[in-house]
Order: structure tokens, then C-alpha cells, then sequence
């Protein structure tokens, strides 16, 4: 369905001296710089499955959407989907694709929300019938009554998303692309965005990608991750394969009968680790202890813990997305590994 | 055929919906409306006070009379404010639009992008300056000597029309620049503020000025020229014709810059 080969994009940038004199200096003469936001990336997506595509602020994200969508030109390389590419008869294209970006509304900002849907449905050119049938299905996973007849100017953050997204699927698009759609909403409200979003991709084989910097958006919805960092792919794989690549972390969390005897835990000497293979905090109640089970299994910690003192409660947690994802993002990765 | 039927009605129902609207607004900021109506008004009484103290110096100027003056300046309120009723948005395209990245929502609808910038405002400030513009041509006409023949009320809609054009094509190109250089609406107001001009006969300017207004920022086709034909001066062929050209040739360039600077549109950081 997507074909993303060699993607590119370079944004020029006049670079300026601070102050008066060095606005003034690059007026006469504009120094350009040239910086790569997307770096020769390629993927492909398959019909039907839902990608996330993550990565850390500045990484180059929005850049891909927006070249995907055609609202940039790409530099250099090739993305074509469902056989057209976007900058090339772009009206035809976008009839075809439902876009979303989260940071900003791509409504009128003065017309009543249910107006909006009547522009959308004549420059979508949807008849009658099938547009009732829309609403009808998008008022019921969107939960659209509430607002309806309101000016979009006046719907908080998470009813505009929600009539935005709406809007980006009354034409029933085959591509659906979201750009961090759940941003500033609270959990009530992803939920009701995370379930649509299901749900057209089950009815309609809608294929989706979607950006964002919250991971349970992830773990819910998608099958597939692409990670970007500086414009370069770092992984491009399912979560479990993230996870067993990059992270056995676990976390081992107890609460010892005893604090003194507990006390006693030396991990370090015991497996003969460095600092950086283990990390134990202790809040004076519970205390965690997180480790790498490629180094030290998960059943030696345990039997050492548990001869050492005595506990009221143990568990041990499994690998966590947000600390792996939070590692690759701080220290960076190959993307050969 | 029938598809282009089809979709010229889908066009003025879009516009019908967005009309609807700015008309709904104009009652719910009525003072703001009025204060505008207000302040227009004021304006253009000012400058008929002093095109009125010119005229109790001098009988005439360079043989148009006050009458014939205030024809042309009637004349050329009727483009400019059709213009701005219908095309006001191009002038947040140079000011804001492209700068904030606000063009991407364009993009991602399949209609023409000049046609979904300008659909989506209906500016009502407008119906000030055709009021005013009507009032002053119906004051002037029984003094002026006009042939109103059936054939001069079309080549006056036709040259409306087409004056219309003038004033869109020249905001059109140079708000384009802003594709490039993020920001032109300063340009734009630069170059539209010469319209001041073409209110009143070129033969009062001296030859640079006049040859400006007429061939390069052809402002004077929008009010002198088709106004004085129906005054009884030139000829219908180089004033009425000349002002269909000039909108023909600046809108051919300004739709041509537009779709360039679509394909250089940088949009924005976040
Ligand atoms: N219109 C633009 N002009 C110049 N530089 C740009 C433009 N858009 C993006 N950039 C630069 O390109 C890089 C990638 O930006 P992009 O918005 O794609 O990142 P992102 O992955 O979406 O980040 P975030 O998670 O913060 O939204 C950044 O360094 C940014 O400064
Ligand atoms: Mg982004």
C-alpha cells in the first residue's frame, strides 16, 4: 500500500548572527544552511495494518507525514501510495487519504461543526446516502452529539480532536495518516480515540500511521513500529521484537519483611556487576531493583533475593517499552544492531 | 459538460455555506461591523470634501468636471469592493497564512487551493465601499451626459467584471511571493495602494506615473479608462478592451506564480 524508498527532505535556513546588526548583516548577505530533516528513509506498509511511527521531538516525523501527504515536496527519492504519488495530481490523490495533525485543526475555525461536514461532504463530492450512513457511525465511535452545533472555535482540545479526526474519515479514506492525534488529551478521551481508530481499521481495512510520544497509543493499536532519530531509521519491526532486541530490563519490586536484613543485599558483588547492569532504589517501603536479564537471569535474582531476607511481597515486571524506548532515545543506536 | 456544471455548482454552494456564515457573524459582532461601516464612510467623505474644494478653485480638470470625477471615483469603488467580497484571504496568504504554516490544511483537499483559500471568507466590510461606490455613480449619472443604450450597461458589467480581476490578480501575485519569502503581505499593500491613483484622469499625472498605472501596475484600467469610455472619451476597443487584457494577463501570470510557489510551500516547524 506505501512505498517509501530514499525518502528526503532538506529545509534551507538562513543562518543569523545574534542581534541587530546580524539581522542586519543577513539581510544584505543571507548565509544559507542546509539541514536534512529526513535522511534517506524507507519503509512499506502493508494494506490493512496500523504503523506507528516514533521517534524523539525534531526527529523528523511530521517532515515524513507531511511528504507522504503532499503537502511537501521531497528533496529526493520516491513514496508512492496506493499506486499514486501525492505532489504529482495531488487532487486526486488526497481524495483518497484522511489526514490529521494534532497539533493544529484543519477545520474553519467559525463554522458550526455540523457546516463543516456539510463543506467536507461537497468537496469530497460524498452523496446522501452514504454521508448519513458516516455520520452516523462516527457520531456513535466519536461521540460527536455533544458538540455538534457548536463553532469549532469554541470545542476544548479533545472534542476538536475528535472532530478532526471525524473529518479526516467522512470521505472514507483507504489511508489514514495521524499526526500525534492523542497529544494533551487525557485518558477518557485517547481511549475513545485509540477504540475508532480500531475500529475503521477492523471494518474498513483502513491502513493507518500514525505519530505520537505516547507509548500506550502504541502497545494498543499497532502492529508495527518505525523508529526515526535525526532523520535516520534506527528499528522497523513488531513491539515484541523491540522489546527483545533492546530490552531485557526488568524490574524486580519487593517489599522485605525486614529492612535490616534487606540491607545485606549486595547485587554487585553477588553477579559481579557494573553500575551501569543494575540500579536499586529504595523508598523505604518497596524497594526495585532493575537489571538485565541477559546478564543475570531472572531466577537467579529471584533465588539470591529471597535467601538473603525475607519478603512480604515480591514481583518481577516485565520489560517496560517506555524505558526501552526512553534508553534508545538518550543514547542513540545503531541502526545496523 | 454536465461535469463542469456539476462542479460549478458545487462551487456556489460552497460559497453559499461560507456566505451564510460571515453573514451569521456580521450580526453577532454588530458593533464591530457598524464601527467599520463607519470609519469606510468617513473616509470617503473626506476625500469628497477635498475633491469639492479642488473643484470650487476650478471649473474643470483638464476637462472632467466634479460630476465626471465623481463618476470615475464611484466607478472605482464597484471592482475594488468585489474584489474584496469575495477574494479578501489572499491578503492573510501574504500577512500570515503561509508564515504560520496554516497553508498545509489547503493541501489536503481535493479542490483547487487558490479556490479553497478564497471560498472560506466573504468579506462583509466590503458592502461599505459598493455601497458608497453606487450612491456616488447614481448621484453623478444625471449629470454627466451618459448614453445608458442596453449596449453600454453590458460593456459596464463586462468591465466591472473584468476590473475585478485587476485588483485580484495583482494581490494574487504578489501574495504568491510569500511561498518564497514567507511573509509579502507588506508587498501586496504596497502595490494595491497605487489603485489610490486610478481614481482620478492619468493625464493629471506626469508621464512616469501615468505609464505606470497604465501598463505596469495597470491600476488605471480598473476606474479611469472604462469609466471615461462611458464618459464619451477613447474608445471602447483600447479602454474597455485594454482593462479585459490587463485582468486576463495578471491573473494568467498571478495563477502561474500561485501553482510555482504551491510547489516550493516549506511549511512549518511544529
Ligand atoms: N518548515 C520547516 N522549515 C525548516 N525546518 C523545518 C521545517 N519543518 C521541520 N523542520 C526541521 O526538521 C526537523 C524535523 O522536524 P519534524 O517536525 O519533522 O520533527 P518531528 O519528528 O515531527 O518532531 P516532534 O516530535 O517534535 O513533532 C527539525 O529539526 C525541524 O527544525
Ligand atoms: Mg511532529
Amino acid at each position: 500500500m506505501i512505498y517509501v524508498e530514499n525518502l528526503r527532505k532538506e529545509f534551507k535556513k538562513v543562518v543569523k548572527e545574534p542581534g541587530l546588526k546580524g539581522s542586519i548583516k543577513s539581510f544584505f548577505k543571507p548565509k544559507n544552511e542546509i539541514i536534512t530533516a529526513v535522511d534517506d528513509i524507507s519503509f512499506h506498509v502493508p494494506k490493512g495494518e496500523i504503523m506507528g511511527f516514533i521517534g524523539p521531538n525534531g526527529a523528523g516525523k511530521s517532515t515524513v507525514i507531511k511528504m507522504l501527504t503532499g503537502i511537501l515536496t521531497p528533496t529526493s527519492g520516491k513514496c508512492e501510495i496506493g499506486g499514486q504519488i501525492p505532489y504529482k495530481n495531488r487532487k486526486n490523490y488526497v481524495k483518497e487519504i484522511g489526514v490529521v495533525f494534532g497539533q493544529r485543526t484543519q477545520l474553519w475555525w467559525d463554522l458550526a461543526l455540523r457546516e463543516t461536514y456539510t463543506v467536507l461532504k461537497e468537496i469530497y463530492e460524498v452523496d446522501n446516502e452514504q454521508y448519513k450512513k458516516r455520520m452516523a457511525f462516527l457520531n456513535e465511535v466519536l461521540e460527536l452529539d455533544d458538540f455538534i452545533t457548536s463553532p469549532v472555535r469554541t470545542l476544548s482540545l479533545g472534542q476538536r480532536m475528535r472532530a478532526d479526526i471525524a473529518a479526516s474519515l467522512l470521505h472514507s479514506p483507504k489511508v489514514l495518516f495521524l499526526d500525534e492525534p492523542t497529544i494533551g488529551l487525557d485518558v477518557v478521551v485517547k481511549d475513545n480515540i485509540r477504540g475508532a481508530i480500531k475500529a475503521i481499521n477492523a471494518e474498513e481495512q483502513t491502513t493507518v500511521i500514525l505519530t505520537t510520544h505516547d507509548l500506550q497509543d502504541v502497545e494498543n493499536l499497532c502492529d508495527r513500529i518505525v523508529m526515526i532519530d535525526k532523520g535516520s531509521k534506527v528499528f522497523d519491526g513488531a513491539i515484541d521484537e523491540l522489546k527483545s532486541r533492546y530490552g531485557q530490563s526488568r524490574e524486580l519490586r519487593f517489599i522485605p519483611a525486614d529492612f535490616k536484613t534487606a540491607e545485606k543485599l549486595d547485587y554487585k558483588r553477588e553477579f559481579n556487576l557494573t553500575d551501569d547492569d543494575i540500579l536499586v532504589e529504595n523508598d523505604g517501603h518497596i524497594i526495585s531493583v532493575k537489571f538485565n536479564s541477559d546478564t543475570v537471569s531472572v531466577e537467579k535474582m529471584l533465588s539470591y533475593t529471597l535467601s538473603v531476607t525475607h519478603v512480604n511481597d515480591i514481583n518481577v515486571g516485565d520489560a517496560d517499552i517506555e524505558e526501552i524506548i526512553k534508553d534508545i532515545y538518550k543514547s542513540g543506536v545503531n541502526p545496523s544492531a | 459538460m454536465k461535469k463542469f456544471f456539476k462542479k460549478t455548482h458545487r462551487m456556489f454552494k460552497l460559497h453559499r455555506i461560507f456566505i451564510k456564515q460571515d453573514l451569521k457573524r456580521l450580526m453577532e459582532y454588530k458593533v464591530d461591523f457598524l464601527t467599520g461601516a463607519v470609519g469606510m464612510l468617513l473616509t470617503q467623505a473626506i476625500n469628497l470634501f477635498f475633491l469639492s474644494i479642488i473643484f470650487s478653485q476650478i471649473p474643470d480638470l483638464k476637462g472632467y468636471t466634479f460630476e465626471k470625477i465623481i463618476f470615475i471615483y464611484g466607478f472605482s469603488l464597484l471592482p475594488k469592493a468585489i474584489d474584496h467580497l469575495f477574494f479578501d484571504n489572499l491578503w492573510s496568504i501574504g500577512y500570515f497564512i503561509i508564515r504560520k504554516g496554516d497553508f498545509d490544511k489547503y493541501l489536503t483537499r481535493p479542490v483547487s487551493t487558490l479556490f479553497a483559500v478564497t471560498v472560506e471568507k466573504f468579506q462583509v466590510d466590503a458592502f461599505g465601499e459598493l455601497v458608497v461606490g453606487i450612491a456616488f455613480l447614481c448621484v453623478s449619472i444625471p449629470n454627466v451626459n451618459l448614453d445608458v443604450s442596453f449596449l453600454n450597461i453590458l460593456l459596464f458589467i463586462v468591465s466591472v467584471f473584468f476590473a475585478t480581476f485587476i485588483f485580484t490578480g495583482v494581490k494574487l501575485i504578489t501574495s504568491s511571493i510569500a511561498f518564497w519569502t514567507k511573509q509579502s503581505g507588506n508587498i501586496t499593500y504596497m502595490f494595491y495602494m497605487v489603485n489610490d491613483f486610478a481614481k482620478y484622469p492619468t493625464t493629471i499625472y506626469n508621464r512616469a506615473l501615468s505609464f505606470i498605472i497604465t501598463f505596469i501596475i495597470p491600476f488605471a484600467f480598473t476606474a479611469f479608462f472604462p469609466a471615461s469610455y462611458f464618459l464619451g472619451n477613447g474608445n471602447a476597443l483600447f479602454n474597455i478592451g485594454g482593462t479585459a487584457m490587463m485582468a486576463v494577463i495578471l491573473m494568467a501570470v498571478g495563477i502561474f506564480v500561485w501553482n510555482k510557489g504551491v510547489s516550493s510551500y516549506e511549511s512549518a516547524g511544529s
